[in-house]
């Protein structure tokens, strides 16, 4: 199993380099400036994940994810727009220097906080000097639950007594990913990343650090219309799990969606799996399951604001 | 408690026959823009792309990404967003639009005015001549 999913990732990654090395043979003859592609996506947000994208400098982004209920229950609860268990995050993310952001988000589920940064270390290029772009994601999130939440959720839950050496850090997680994406073609951008996911806090029949597989992208259907893509998959690896069995582990997390994008606003709707909103919290905790038809329907709506 | 009523009707009513009046004094249509004066060097300005091809038809997404919600699906000036707007929108089919220099239509697309300029949007230069070639192709 270990060794079919690392060549799933290598297989990806590689992939995804040697497409882009195979056009970049009959561009050496020209001298000109090479400028970084057009727009590979159209916002730093694609339905749960980043993309490689960032802003101008001095842009501030706004962005509203919302996930509603899972659709299990029919037209009862209007396919999950009635149901409980909806989320939200608001977040704002500031572009200070070129490629370089820094960002703040507020989740409804457990009550966290994230800040966060990416850094797009290489744009990929129009005459394939650097065939793909390579990003850094990284954030912390505090978790601001009532200390009680600590002893019946998935968090400390085989303690019974009082939490006498709970501390701040035992709220926080974090999540770093590194990020290879392509523009392929005018319709086709991909991207395959690789993260990794740490709690300071959990109960123990659970992992601290969980390493996950993503890969997403978008096919440009229309000028402003893309069909959007995202899968996320925690890895089960047994060198890094402190379980002897794998007992619940994660569900991957699998969402198709559509996205129209304007001057100003990129908006994403789509069907998923994982409502976590932030990407630790799916890769840790997803629990839903699309070959069950445990998904629901969610959306992204971002705005930019120039300085 | 009936005096009240009465009272109350008769503000309410007063305010809709004001609603109405004012409706007729309020100027209902969009204001025309004024001439548009353009720096000399603007005017003779050459477009470094005039004649290039455009296989990745970036004219074409960039008008539509940043322009057509008020200029319109093909340049009329009927985009959904523009009779929000003060000014009224003038096509860009009309003759004397496609009479101006390439240059002068540079400096209307992204200099400040009643349209806030779009040069940090499209922050390279090819690129916004490549959103006036494309307006050449509306006409």
């Amino acid at each position: 199993m270990k060794k079919y999913i690392l060549f799933i990732i290598l297989f990806s990654l590689i992939s995804v380099i040697s497409f882009a090395q195979d056009a970049a043979t009959d561009s050496t003859a020209v001298t000109e400036k090479d400028k970084p592609v057009r727009s590979p996506f159209e916002s730093g947000y694609l339905i749960g994940a980043q993309t490689t994208v960032i802003q101008n400098v001095k842009t501030l982004e706004a962005v509203i994810q919302h996930t509603f209920g899972t659709i299990e229950n029919g037209h009862s609860d209007l396919w999950g727009i009635y149901a409980p268990g909806a989320n939200i995050r608001l977040g704002l993310d500031y572009v200070i220097m070129k490629n370089f952001q820094i960002g703040i988000g507020m989740t409804k589920k457990n009550m966290m906080t994230d800040l966060n940064a990416k850094w797009t270390i290489i744009q990929q290029t129009r005459k394939n000097t650097f065939p793909v772009a390579i990003a850094l994601y990284g954030n912390v999130a505090v978790d601001g639950r009532n200390i009680s939440a600590f002893e019946s959720g998935l968090v400390r839950q085989a303690f019974t007594g009082p939490t006498t050496s709970f501390s701040f850090s035992d709220r926080l997680s974090y999540f770093s990913e590194l990020i290879i994406g392509r523009k392929f073609t005018d319709r086709l951008s991909l991207q395959a990343g690789l993260s990794f996911s740490h709690y300071n806090s959990v109960g123990t029949d659970y992992d601290h650090d969980k390493i996950g597989f993503h890969f997403n992208g978008r096919m440009k259907v229309s000028p402003q219309g893309s069909i959007i893509f995202n899968y996320d998959a925690p890895l089960k690896i047994k060198e890094i799990t402190e379980q002897i069995s794998w007992t619940n582990p994660p569900k991957p997390n699998l969402a198709i969606g559509y996205e129209i994008s304007t001057s100003t606003h990129a908006f994403q709707i789509y069907m998923g799996t994982a409502d976590g909103l932030l990407p630790q919290d799916n890769i840790m905790w997803n629990q839903k399951d699309f070959t069950k038809h445990q998904l629901f329907i969610g959306f992204n709506i971002t705005r930019l604001w120039g300085f | 408690m009936k005096r009240t009523l009465r009272n109350l009707l008769s503000v309410v009513t007063l305010t809709m026959i004001a609603v109405v009046l004012f409706a007729f004094v309020t100027p209902q249509d969009q204001k025309a823009g004024a001439p548009w004066v353009i720096p000399a060097n603007y005017k003779s300005m050459a477009n470094p792309q005039k004649g290039k091809a455009d296989p990745d038809k970036v004219g074409q997404m960039l008008y539509t990404k940043h322009c057509k919600s008020c200029h319109g699906g093909s340049g009329l000036g009927d985009g959904p967003k523009a009779s929000s707007q003060e000014t009224k929108i003038n096509s860009f089919k009309d003759a004397k639009f496609q009479a101006q220099t390439d240059g002068q239509i540079y400096f209307e697309s992204f200099m400040d005015r009643e349209m806030k300029s779009f040069e940090k949007k499209i922050p390279a230069a090819e690129d916004r001549w490549a959103v006036v070639n494309y307006l050449r192709t509306l006409k």
